[in-house]
């Protein structure tokens, strides 16, 4: 295992330099760049942040730069607003983190509860009920289920206000943000739920007279949660780094937005980090998935 | 039970188009407001008020680029600028240029030497001192290329300009702008008399920074805004509020500055400001009653509330145009077989063929003035009275007499048509625009009037970053243009087509083998630049425009205006034609 661990370790500094690489060529052959605006910048003011900035620099010597700096934890300032990355990314991942997690947990419980129900209940009005569920919200896009829970529960019901200063409520993001991946898990669940609860261990473990509590959660459940597992863990990732979308609507200053800014003003320091981050955050998450692949189901062998 | 399932989607989506769409209001009257009009609001709305009196809950937009005066280049940051930041000049509630900083001024008989003398007892927001050595490290700062500020080339007004061997402007000399001793006075030497430099005193660029902090957080030079990006120790300012909390992206609060000059006078202890571009999330927020002021209303409320009337909205005119931009120097023009003369007989013939009306009353929507002439109608002429009075390259009242009109000048330059009136010939071009707002919206009406005599329109959108580069570059035949003017007088919408202008992108005077001679155009803003009598000042300066638009390379499609909402309960609020929101003037009522 510990060897695993270190060869996986290897591997994903491979990945993220390879990562690096491609983003930094690929966002400086894209055209555009960070001083353009509809009123022009003067060429001596372009050319004096140009050189701040080290962009008069050849790419390849920008890239050198770069991976200098970072190698030093310096992930240098935003172009378009002058503050340091790491700045940016440690006040908006936290926020980001918290409402993913919630999100997270609560898609999990939610869908892994709603997925075992539906399997045992199959074809009955629980199952009816949780299918039907299921395919709405999972058909439903986030900014539809966003803009619906901010006019149910801020403007019609008056529970919670759209929006108050240095007080953003948590609630409707999470709820926002946990929609979708608790339908897709709850249907992982049921199917892969229906697949083990076929099994012969299933029927032998009935047969010899093991409680029906034990037989769902120790040998139905645990036998179903590998492809949930391997959805669980991307899925971790990608909403710990936020919802541009749900984090608009719900004014949050989130690290979502940032992937989406970043390229829009071409704010080439912020496409890289946020790149970086997130990839580093992805290789985590399949790190961790493929150890609880081996605690879950022991026959697993980690190569 | 599909057919269940598909009856509940149907309803989500109705929801969610309501929940985008709001709710509107029931209203009365619509409440238009002059140029530089103090707003205020006369009848109730039934959207919710908020009634916390001292407190004013905002939307300008989402997060500002930068809070440091001197590098702020956006509508946005300039609202926060001016209600934190006080230059020599500032405006009254009445919108009327006044004395800020300074207590008086005299002007040389020449119109170039500006002494200002300093009010007693100015104080920064952290208690020190400010005096007019802080006006002249400033103004130093933000001229120089190394702060690179945007606005830097208003300081070009001044005299003593450094350049670099290109020419470059590259920051102030040590005549330009001189602080007496005992910081009492300031006086200013201008290049040539300039009839709006007491307009540029206060703008945002022209701002005093608190020399100490800006320095300390920028210790190697790369970080001239260093001391603005959080709220703390740091941020010192002038102005009536000072900022007390920063949630990047979410929101920020500015708290009265108890060391604000005049203090005494505001009313609203504490601004929140809602950081955000979702209409939609905003749009709620004010119905909800949770913002009171809002500068961002998504385009399909806006028909709603006009033809309502509601008085909780207000449109006063903004110094801007929008317009369509054609590249002098495109191949298109020799693809269609046109000489130099016959391509803007061509360019003319567009320009009559757009249905302006249409497109304000069903695509904008807020009432925007027709554009007959490239720059806005409501611009002074810096010699007491309005630039455009009286004045059309074109008219606008009969649509259907336009197209007619149109059609004979093709005919002029060898186009003929068929019984159907469509062109024999086939004509086409690629219009270029970025896809955001309306942009495309209208440009689908301006395909439509142009097919109407066969013209084919093609129309490719570029992402913002990218349209940008290609339009500068001049990398195209037709594209969208629009210009929103930092001060109030015409110069501002005419130097940018000079040969070397950065915002020259019709191209002119940069293909040596055109006819078109447009260093006589560079002449002219050079005049304008330099002449003393405003009189003559305004001649030249109509000169310059009817040079302009006889290339026809510019087409106003209308004249920007400016819609906000706010509350029945709130009042005073100053807005002006340059965009800037002042609410240290505002009050609010319980009810």
């Amino acid at each position: 295992m510990g060897k695993y661990i270190v060869k996986r370790v290897l591997l994903a500094i491979l990945t993220i330099f390879v990562i690096s690489l491609i983003t930094f060529f690929a966002m400086n052959a894209i055209p555009g760049g960070p001083f353009n605006s509809e009123k022009a910048t003067s060429e001596a003011t372009k050319a004096a942040l140009e050189a701040r900035y080290n962009l008069d620099k050849p790419v390849i010597v920008q890239y050198g730069l770069y991976m200098k700096n970072l190698l030093q934890g310096d992930l240098g300032v935003s172009l378009k607003t002058g503050r340091n990355i790491s700045d940016i990314i440690g006040e908006s991942f936290p926020i980001s983190a918290k409402l993913g997690l919630a999100a997270a947990c609560l898609a999990i419980v939610l869908g892994l509860v709603l997925g075992s129900i539906a399997a045992l209940m199959r074809n009955r009005v629980p199952d009816r009920l949780i299918v039907f569920f299921t395919t709405l919200v999972t058909a439903m896009p986030s900014f539809v289920l966003a803009t619906l829970l901010l006019y149910v529960f801020c403007m019609k019901l008056g529970w919670v206000p759209v929006w108050s200063a240095g007080n953003n409520n948590i609630i409707l993001p999470v709820i926002s943000l946990a929609c979708y991946p608790m339908a897709y898990i709850t249907r992982l669940t049921k199917t892969s739920m229906l697949d083990a609860l076929s099994q012969d261990y299933i029927r032998t473990a009935r047969a010899k007279g093991v409680p029906q509590i034990k037989v769902i959660f120790k040998h139905g459940l645990r036998n179903a949660l590998i492809p949930v597992i391997t959805y669980v863990g991307p899925m971790i990732a990608s909403i710990l780094t936020g919802s541009m979308v749900v984090e608009s609507i719900f004014t949050i200053g989130g690290l979502g937005s940032k992937f989406v800014t970043g390229i829009t003003n071409r704010d080439y320091t912020l496409i890289m980090a946020t790149t970086i981050f997130l990839a580093v955050i992805m290789v985590i998450a399949n790190l961790i998935t493929d150890i609880v692949y081996k605690l879950v189901d022991p026959r697993i062998k980690l190569e | 039970m599909k057919k269940v399932l598909a009856l509940v989607l149907a309803l989500a989506m109705v929801l969610s188009l309501a929940a985008c769409g709001g709710s509107s209001s029931s209203s009365t009257t619509t409440s238009d407001s002059d140029s530089s009009a103090a707003a205020d609001g006369t009848t109730t709305s039934d959207s919710a008020t908020n009634t916390d009196t001292t407190t004013l809950n905002i939307n300008l937009a989402s997060e500002p680029a930068y809070l440091d005066p001197a590098l702020n280049s956006s509508v946005d940051g300039a609202c926060l600028a001016v209600n934190s930041f006080e230059g020599l000049l500032t405006y009254d509630a009445d919108g009327n240029l006044i004395e800020g900083c300074a207590e008086s001024y005299e002007v040389s008989d020449d119109g170039l030497t500006y002494t200002f003398t300093m009010r007693e007892g100015l104080l920064w927001s952290n208690g020190e001192g400010l005096d007019a050595s802080d006006f002249e490290y400033s103004w130093r700062r933000a001229a120089d290329v190394e702060t690179a500020a945007d606005y830097s080339y208003l300081f070009e007004v001044l005299a003593d300009c450094q350049y670099d061997e290109d020419g470059n402007f590259i920051g102030l000399g040590d005549s330009s702008v001189v602080a007496s001793e005992d910081g009492t006075t300031l006086t200013v030497t201008l290049s040539a008399p300039c009839p709006y430099f007491l307009d540029l005193c206060a703008f945002p660029v022209f701002f005093p920074v608190y020399e100490e902090t800006v320095e300390a957080n920028n210790p190697d030079g790369t970080t001239p805004g260093g001391w603005a990006l959080d709220a703390g120790d740091s941020f010192v300012c002038n102005g009536a509020y000072v900022l007390q909390s920063w949630n990047h992206d979410s929101d920020m609060t500015y708290v009265k500055n108890e060391y604000y000059r005049d203090a005494d006078s505001v009313s609203i202890e504490t601004l929140n400001f809602m950081l955000s571009s979702d209409d939609t999330a905003i749009y709620a927020a004010y119905q909800s009653g949770d913002l009171d002021f809002i500068d961002t209303i998504p385009t399909d409320e806006l028909g709603v509330l006009m033809a309502a009337e509601d008085p909780e909205l207000y449109i006063i005119d903004e110094l801007g145009t929008y317009y369509v931009t054609l590249n002098y120097n495109s191949d298109l023009w020799d693809e269609l077989g046109l000489s130099e003369t016959d391509a803007a007989t061509f360019r003319q013939a567009l320009c009559l063929l757009i249905d302006r009306e249409y497109i304000v009353d069903n695509i904008t929507q807020t009432g925007q003035e027709l554009a007959t002439t490239f720059i806005p109608a409501a611009t002074s002429d810096s010699n007491g009275g309005l630039f455009e009075d009286g004045v059309e390259y074109y008219s606008v009242d009969n649509y259907e007499a336009n197209v007619e009109e149109a059609k004979a000048l093709l005919e002029s330059i060898g186009f003929e048509f068929d019984e159907s009136g469509m062109l024999t010939t086939d004509v086409s071009f690629t219009y270029l625009t970025n896809p955001s707002g309306s942009n495309v919206t209208i440009a689908e009406a301006m395909q439509a009037d142009f097919a109407s005599v066969g013209i084919n329109m093609t129309i490719d959108q570029q992402e913002w970053n990218v349209f940008l580069e290609t339009r500068k570059a001049g990398d195209y035949g037709v594209a969208r243009g629009a210009w929103v003017m930092d001060y109030n007088d015409p110069i501002n919408m005419l130097e940018m087509w000079t040969t070397n202008s950065g915002n020259n992108d019709c191209q002119f005077g940069r293909d040596d083998s055109a006819e078109l001679d447009w260093s006589v155009y560079d002449d002219l803003i050079t005049q304008i630049r330099n002449t003393a009598d405003t009189a003559e000042r305004v001649t030249l300066m109509r000169e310059a425009e009817d040079m302009l638009m006889s290339t026809w390379c510019v087409l106003p499609i209308y004249y920007y205006n400016d819609s906000y909402m706010m509350k029945s309960n709130v009042s005073g609020v100053l807005a002006t034609v340059t965009g800037n929101k002042y609410f240290m003037y505002a009050t609010k009522t319980a009810e």
